[in-house]
C-alpha cells in the first residue's frame, strides 16, 4: 500500500496537472507547485476524499507544504481512525 | 502656523474593541456630537450646541407628491395612495415622517387627497401646496387642509426675471396679502422661500421674514408663519466659513436667532445638483432647523431633493433609537417603486439592488467570517434585505461559500465551508477562465449548478428542502 507521503504527492499532481516524480516533500503548494487559491481548496477536497477524513478548513488550508500535509493529515486519520 | 506635531504611541492591546457603542449592528450607527462649534458671523464667534439635536424634536417631512412628481410623469391615484400607506407604517406611531404635500389643481389632485386621508392614518399629516394666489385659497378650504405651502420665491432670478415684480417692495407686498388671505381662510401658511441660497438675504430674504414674523404675531400659534428655506438649485454649502447667501449655517442664525422664527417653523428643502443634498439637510438640523423635507429614493425636479429613507436613518443615527420607524418598508418601497417602473440604481444606498452586495472574494471571506467586517448595520433587521454576495470572477471560494450559505438560509454551525464548494467554485473559476465570460453569473444560474454539485442540500432530485 502506498505511504502517506505517496498519495499526498499523488493527489497533489492530480488536481495540478503536475508529474508525481517531480514532488519533493519540502515544495510549497504555492510557491513551488504554483496552486492557486481554488486548487488550495480542491486540494484539501481531494485530500479529504482520498483518506476518507473530514479537516478543519482553516487548520488544512493554513499548511502550506507537501512535507507538513503528510504530518497534518497523519494526525487526522489517527484522530479518526482512518486507515494509512 | 504653530507646530502641532506630536507623537502618537501604540495603545497594544489583545482584546477586540468593536465600538459598539457607535456601531451596534442591530441599529445603524449611531452619531455622538459634542459642542460647542463655533461659526465667524458678521466677524463675532457664534456657538451652536449639536449635541442639543439629539433632545430636540427634530422631523423629516416629505413632497414625494409634488417635486417628487416634478421630476415624472404622473402617478396614478391607485399609486399615490399605495404610496402614502406604506409612508404611514415607515413614519410610525410617532410621526416622524411629520406631513405631507399635494397639488390641489385637478379632480384627480383632489381625489387623492381624499382617498388618502380616508385611509386614516393620523401621520403623515396631508397639507396642500399652491401657488402665490389668493383665489387658490378656495381650493385649500374645500380640501379641508388646516396648512399649505406657498410659493414666495426669494431670489433676484425669481423676483425679477421670472415673477417680473417692478421692485423688491412690491414682491414683499404681494406675498403678504398671500400670507394675510391665508390667516383670513383660517390656513396656516408655509412660505417657500424659493432659491434662498442665491437671494439678497440681508435686503431682501430677511426683511421679508421680519414681516411675516410681524404678521404672525396677531393670529394664533396654530395659524403663524412657517418658513420652508428652499434650495432650488443645490448651491447651499454646508461647512464653517462658507459665505452667505450660500451658507447654511448662517443663514439658519439670521432666520433663527436674528429674526426669531422658532425651530419647529424652520423646514429645510434641498436639491441634489452639487451632490450635497443628504448632508445640507442633515446640516440644517444641527444649526437649528426642525425639519427636513425630502422624498422618498430623492426623485425630484432635476437631481432630485433630500432622500427620505436617508434622513431617517440619520434620524435614528441621532437619537440613537429607532424612534417608532419601521425602516423594514423602505425595501417594501423601493421593489413598489421598481414595480412602476421608477428606476433605483442598483448602488443606491439603503433600496438600490446591490447596496449590501460584494464582488470581491476577500470581502466575502470577511463576511462569511462576520457579516459586520462588511456590512453596514443589521440589513436583514433594519431592510430585511441580507448582506449577499455576487458572482464573478473575483468571488473565489470565499464568495461561493457565502452565496450557497445565504442561498439555502443555512446558520451557525450549519453552514457549509468552502471545502465543500470546491466544485462549484471550480465551474465559476472555469465559466470566466476557460469559456471567457465577461458577466456576472445571475442567481438562477447558480441555483441550478447547486442543485447539481450539492444535490444533499436540495432533498430529493435535487429539490430544494
Amino acid at each position: 500500500m502506498a505511504t502517506v507521503e505517496e498519495r499526498v504527492k499523488m493527489v497533489t499532481a492530480r488536481v495540478l496537472d503536475l508529474d508525481p516524480a517531480g514532488i519533493k516533500a519540502s515544495d510549497e503548494f504555492g510557491a513551488d507547485l504554483g496552486a492557486e487559491s481554488v486548487q488550495s481548496i480542491e486540494l484539501v477536497a481531494m485530500f479529504e476524499e482520498e483518506f476518507g477524513i473530514e479537516m478543519d478548513e482553516d487548520e488544512a488550508l493554513s499548511v502550506t507544504s507537501i512535507g507538513s500535509a503528510v504530518e497534518y493529515i497523519t494526525k487526522v486519520c489517527k484522530e479518526q481512525g482512518a486507515a494509512i | 502656523m504653530r507646530d502641532e506635531r506630536k507623537k502618537h504611541p501604540l495603545v497594544d492591546r489583545t482584546e477586540v474593541n468593536l465600538m459598539e457603542d457607535i456601531f451596534p449592528y442591530t441599529l445603524p450607527p449611531r452619531i455622538h456630537l459634542s459642542g460647542p462649534v463655533v461659526e465667524m458671523i458678521d466677524g463675532k464667534p457664534v456657538e451652536f450646541d449639536f449635541s442639543a439635536v439629539k433632545k430636540r424634536p427634530i422631523l423629516v417631512s416629505d413632497t414625494t407628491f409634488r417635486d417628487g412628481q416634478q421630476s415624472r410623469p404622473p402617478y396614478t391615484i391607485e399609486q399615490m395612495v399605495k404610496i402614502y400607506d406604506m409612508m404611514s407604517r415607515l413614519s410610525g406611531p410617532q410621526g416622524v415622517i411629520r406631513h405631507t404635500e399635494f397639488f390641489l389643481y385637478t379632480k384627480n389632485d383632489r381625489e387623492t387627497l381624499d382617498r388618502c386621508r380616508a385611509l386614516g392614518h393620523k401621520y403623515p399629516e396631508c397639507t396642500g401646496w399652491i401657488r402665490a394666489d389668493k383665489g387658490d385659497f378656495r381650493l385649500v378650504k374645500e380640501a379641508g387642509l388646516k396648512e399649505t405651502g406657498i410659493l414666495t420665491s426669494s431670489s433676484d432670478y425669481h423676483i425679477f426675471n421670472k415673477l417680473k415684480f417692478k421692485s423688491t417692495k412690491a414682491c414683499i407686498d404681494a406675498y403678504c396679502e398671500v400670507v394675510a388671505a391665508a390667516f383670513e381662510a383660517g390656513v396656516r401658511p408655509r412660505c417657500h422661500l424659493e432659491d434662498i441660497t442665491r437671494a439678497d438675504i440681508d435686503g431682501f430674504v430677511l426683511p421679508f421674514i421680519d414681516r411675516l414674523m410681524e404678521m404672525s404675531q396677531g393670529v394664533p400659534e396654530p395659524l403663524t408663519v412657517k418658513i420652508r428655506l428652499c434650495d432650488t438649485m443645490g448651491f447651499g454649502v454646508s461647512y464653517p466659513g462658507a459665505e452667505l447667501p450660500r451658507s447654511i449655517p448662517k443663514l439658519m442664525y439670521k432666520i433663527n436667532r436674528e429674526c426669531g422664527v422658532p425651530s419647529d417653523r424652520l423646514e429645510w428643502h434641498g436639491h441634489n445638483d452639487f451632490h450635497k443634498v443628504h448632508v445640507n439637510g442633515a446640516t440644517a438640523w444641527l444649526y437649528g432647523c426642525d425639519v427636513v423635507n425630502g422624498t422618498m429614493f430623492g426623485f425630484g425636479e432635476r437631481t432630485g431633493n433630500p432622500p427620505v429613507e436617508a434622513a431617517l436613518f440619520e434620524y435614528i443615527a441621532i437619537k440613537g433609537e429607532m424612534c417608532g420607524i419601521d425602516t423594514t418598508v423602505i425595501t417594501e418601497m423601493a421593489d413598489y417603486m421598481r414595480s412602476i417602473g421608477l428606476p433605483i440604481p442598483d448602488n443606491y444606498p439603503f433600496a438600490g439592488r446591490a447596496f449590501n452586495v460584494t464582488r470581491p472574494g476577500i470581502h466575502a471571506g470577511g463576511l462569511r467570517s462576520d457579516e459586520r467586517i462588511y456590512n453596514i448595520f443589521d440589513t436583514q433587521k433594519l431592510l430585511a434585505c441580507p448582506p449577499r454576495v455576487a458572482i464573478t470572477d473575483k468571488s473565489g471560494a470565499d464568495g461561493v461559500a457565502h452565496w450557497v450559505n445565504e442561498h439555502l438560509g443555512l446558520k451557525g454551525e450549519d453552514r457549509i465551508s468552502k471545502i465543500k464548494v470546491h466544485k462549484l467554485a471550480r465551474w465559476v473559476i472555469d465559466q470566466y477562465e476557460k469559456d471567457g465570460r465577461l458577466t456576472t453569473i445571475s442567481d438562477e444560474e447558480m441555483e441550478a449548478k447547486a442543485r447539481e454539485f450539492l444535490p444533499q442540500y436540495y432533498g430529493n432530485g435535487g429539490a430544494r428542502a
